[in-house]
């Protein structure tokens, strides 16, 4: 009953009267005021007094307002939108006020929350958009070296093709010796132009190591001539300028020591042709 | 219209009418109590025109949610003088009020510490019987800045630099007042 008592001194029913408690606070009154009859019967002193005072200070609205309020109220009367749905029926419709201030501040906060997802959003876009430009970077250096393999490619058929259609050259097959019946290389030669050239693509020279390299003779009146060395790999291919001789009988190629010999090692003959 | 064919109910018929939404139930609730309500709003809005579209709004607030009203929670005035002060104070603190009102705040100032010094008497509260004697002023300042201003007793603390304890006092003995002189 102390408890009751210091409660009603609290102040908290005339704050509750005037409307100036929080809605906790009012759910509070409100159940402590049907708990004891004893604060019920304060609380209803407090609304009478009040509500005279507001008598006291009533000011009389002019008599025109009351044609008008009455008139909108009842304009409707048999319009069944009006009465309330069971939906809202329970909903308090007192609702504390908020203070321009906090809805300021709120306006910011939403703002500056937007700004973050803007910003989280333009980041994940950014590197998408980055990760998309290096993969293309290296698609198209890709294609680049592609392309620019097939320019070779084309420009050393190119080589070819007007090799083969120039009438000048002739074209000695080289065929395998005891040694290696297997070896064949081809020679394209025009006297003409004292050019030497070998084919590379059609060889079918055994792969050398490395301590050892092809060397190319001419047989010009019995005599071997050095027209450079050559190494024959797996995947060797194209034509190979050779040096340059006017005529020549023969073509051989021996297997030398790396760098070439000045006479040949007639054991390691390879191939030979005759022009 | 002349007071005598105002319509006068008891509180309880009269919630029981407006519960049943019955058309003379309306024009009870205004007859009774539109004057104290609107005593309340040109508290808050010094406006005629504003004050009375907010009466309006009131008692279309009232009649549309009549039913979250119980008599359980209180008196019937209480809980229609609230929605009638919020509405006020809505009104008051919109946008389209403060726009309005910008350049007559120096002067509403000016209007409101000359009525807490009762150096002027406004046309509009001629009507209003003299509670002076009633209340002390200070009493009287604090129950009409909560009570018709619209403040909270927090607000109304800062206001005046008053502790927040004494306001609560204050508050309280001024209702104790009051009660002796209406009961």
């Amino acid at each position: 009953m102390e408890d009751v008592k210091a409660y009603i001194e609290s102040g908290i029913l005339e704050l509750y009267v005037l409307g100036d408690v929080s809605p906790a606070e009012k759910q509070q009154v409100e159940e402590i005021a049907l708990k004891y009859p004893v604060v019920k019967a304060e609380l209803d002193a407090i609304e009478q007094s009040m509500e005279f005072y507001a008598e006291e200070n009533a000011i009389e609205p002019p008599e025109h307002l009351r044609n008008r309020i009455l008139g909108s109220l009842l304009t409707n009367f048999s319009d069944d939108n009006n009465f309330p749905t069971p939906t809202h029926a329970n909903r308090d419709n007192v609702v504390p006020i908020a203070t321009p201030k906090k809805e300021k501040i709120n306006f910011y906060k939403y703002a500056f929350a937007a700004c973050l997802a803007l910003l989280i959003g333009c980041t994940i876009a950014l590197v998408n958009v980055y990760k998309r430009l290096q993969l293309s970077d290296t698609q198209l250096s890709a294609m680049q070296a592609q392309n620019q393999h097939f320019s070779t490619t084309v420009s050393a058929k190119d080589d070819e093709l007007n090799l083969l259609r120039d009438t000048s050259y002739k074209l000695i097959r080289l065929k395998g010796t005891a040694k290696s019946p297997n070896s064949a290389l081809t020679v394209a030669f025009s006297p003409s132009k004292h050019k030497v050239i070998i084919d590379m693509n059609g060889s079918k020279m055994p792969v050398n190591d490395k301590a050892h390299q092809y060397q190319l003779w001419a047989l010009v009146g019995g005599k071997p001539v050095d027209l450079g060395v050559f190494d024959a790999t797996a995947d060797s291919s194209g034509f190979k300028n050779m040096k340059a001789i006017a005529a020549a009988d023969a073509f051989a190629v021996t297997l030398e020591p790396r760098g070439g010999s000045a006479n040949p090692t007639l054991s390691e003959m390879m191939v030979l042709g005759n022009f | 219209m002349s007071k005598k064919r105002k319509i006068s109910l008891s509180e309880e018929e009269l919630v029981l009418s407006l519960q049943h939404r019955e058309k003379i139930a309306v024009e009870a609730l205004y007859d009774m109590y539109s004057a104290s309500l609107f005593g309340v709003i040109s508290r808050i809005i010094s406006d005629a025109a504003i004050a009375e579209d907010v009466l309006q709004e009131t008692f279309v607030k009232i009649w549309h949610s009549f039913s979250s009203y119980s008599t359980e929670k209180g008196r019937l005035f209480t809980w229609m003088v609230n929605i009638a002060r919020n509405l006020a104070i809505d009104k008051i603190r919109s946008k389209d009020f403060k726009n309005q009102n910008k350049n007559q705040e120096i002067e509403n100032n000016v209007t409101f510490i000359d009525e807490q010094r009762n150096t002027v008497y406004k046309p509009e509260l001629m009507g209003i019987k003299d509670l002076v004697q009633t209340l002390k002023p200070e009493q009287q300042l604090i129950v009409n800045l909560v009570y018709f201003k619209g403040y909270t007793h927090v607000e109304a603390a800062e206001e005046l630099g008053i502790p927040l304890g004494t306001i609560k006092t204050r508050l309280r003995m001024a209702i104790q007042e009051l009660r002796k002189h209406f009961n």
